[in-house]
């Protein structure tokens, strides 16, 4: 099994000496979103993976980790409580990946449009 | 070399042959914007005899337990596991469709070792004990992926053809032809694979691209792009690059409760160190090429290398995958590419596909 925080974003970046601020900001304010949706992920569907284990781009619909539309409401029903924002039933486009969900969170939290 | 039985109709159709681990194989017919496009918007119909195809009887399910990483012994009858088999380093080899048709499982392989050395694999694994047949001469598999595939596969084999779920096999009978149809594709539209006997596979590629729908042939190349910016796992070019499954971020065909299979043992050990490096989407600023092994660097120093890339007509504008340093995986972000230009990370897929808009079962 993976050491528990070896590859915590954090853990990392703080050894980083050679990152500059502004991408350090950038990359914890992401880390940390990934990491809350992976951990939904994880804890409501009951999968069998470590958050270090799931890729950000791996699918969740069809290919990949193979969702069902049970699933994806579940998954639905986790941003929206995790996050605070409203996600459409009809939004499939978001549920393509871990990182469509992160890029949908953090248009809303920033007032960007949000990518389809 | 093994050649397709399909390779002299190819021919004559002005296909260009390539070669892939021994095998032949039809790398295109016409360019690469004209068969992405008839697969984005239509149907595409590709050779893809040059897998390697073995049935392994239902007894037979220890050897595929030794071979593959994934959860081969939970496959129900009538699904298809997409999975991979490794090598002893725990390196890819072969990217595998396994399928579950009741007395006999499929595998069918995409692989980076040729057919000698895979038989010789499955041996060490217990084939021959178990009568495991090479399928490889004796049949062919031919593609069919698009948006508007399903009518071909409606017209061919009637409607319930629409209720196949993604990864499912079925029998079925074209004018007393035994066809496998699987339901799989790497294209992220609809896709089909036909394993036919190889004295009928000219027939059945006839009768496909006589459908009412237009069916244009497909090359492997134009596959390679369908693969990339439709973010399905590609094994001759990010695969056969990288060769870590967990890098490339495979975690997900692995059975982690798998007692055995070949390559766990290092795999394991790479997983419990934790990962290193991993393959994030870049996409080129306007006016930087991509080019495959150039460095991506932040203030100077390497993080990243560019794997592979395609142009995409999808997004009209060229997109890659790039093995970066775990601390800059994210996406979002640009950093500058050695020589000149920058690139930007992006999240993939990269867009939705017409197809997962449509519901067969409404149909």
């Amino acid at each position: 099994m993976p050491q528990k925080g070896s590859n915590d974003p954090k853990n990392l970046l703080e050894g980083s000496n050679d990152m500059d601020a502004k991408l350090k900001e950038q990359i914890d304010e992401r880390a940390h979103v990934l990491s809350a949706i992976k951990n939904d992920l994880i804890t409501r569907l009951n999968l069998p993976y470590t958050p270090e284990d799931l890729h950000e781009d791996v699918s969740l619909l069809g290919s990949g980790l193979g969702l069902d539309s049970l699933d994806a409401l579940e998954v639905i029903l986790g941003i929206e409580h995790a996050f605070g924002v409203k996600v459409s039933e009809d939004n499939i486009s978001i549920l393509r990946s871990i990182n469509s969900i992160a890029d949908y969170v953090l248009a809303v939290r920033r007032g960007q449009e949000v990518p389809s | 070399m093994r050649k397709s039985v399909l390779h002299d109709l190819l021919a004559g159709r002005g296909a260009r042959f390539a070669q892939r681990a021994g095998a032949q194989v039809a790398d295109g017919f016409t360019s690469f914007e004209r068969e992405y496009g008839a697969v984005r918007s239509g149907v595409g119909i590709t050779d893809f005899s040059f897998t390697q195809r073995f049935r392994i009887p239902e007894e037979g399910l220890d050897v595929l337990e030794r071979y593959a990483a994934g959860s081969v012994a939970n496959i129900r009858f009538g699904r298809v596991l997409h999975t991979f088999a490794a090598d002893e380093e725990g390196m890819l080899e072969s990217d595998l469709y396994i399928a579950n048709d009741d007395e006999n499982f499929y595998l069918i392989g995409e692989s980076l070792v040729d057919d000698d050395k895979t038989r010789s694999v499955l041996d060490e694994c217990g084939a021959q004990e178990h009568g495991v047949e090479d399928l490889s001469q004796s049949t062919a598999l031919i593609g069919l992926d698009g948006y508007e595939a399903w009518h071909v596969a409606k017209e061919l084999f009637g409607a319930d053809v629409l209720g196949l779920p993604y990864l499912s096999i079925e029998t079925y009978d074209l004018d007393g032809i035994e066809i496998k149809l699987i339901r799989a594709g790497k294209t992220s539209e609809f896709g089909y694979l036909l394993m036919v006997p190889a004295q009928s596979a000219q027939t059945v590629w006839e009768r496909l691209v006589g459908a009412e729908k237009e069916v244009a042939p497909v090359g492997l190349a134009a596959h390679m792009g369908l693969r990339l910016d439709g973010r399905f796992f590609n094994i001759h070019a990010e695969g056969a690059a990288v060769r870590d499954p967990l890098s490339l971020g495979l975690q997900w065909m692995i059975d982690l409760d798998a007692d055995d299979y070949r390559g766990k043992e290092a795999i394991e050990a790479r997983r419990a160190a934790g990962l290193k490096r991993k393959i994030i989407g870049v996409v080129p600023e306007a006016g930087t090429e991509l080019r495959q092994r150039a460095a991506i660097t932040h203030q100077g120093e390497k993080v990243a290398e560019v794997i592979t890339w395609t142009p995409s007509p999808t997004l009209g504008h060229p997109i890659g995958l790039a093995l970066f340093d775990v601390p800059f995986a994210y996406s979002g972000l640009a950093f500058e590419l050695e020589g000149a230009g920058r690139v930007k990370t992006v999240s993939l897929p990269p867009f939705t596909a017409r197809s997962l808009t449509v519901k067969l079962d409404e149909m």
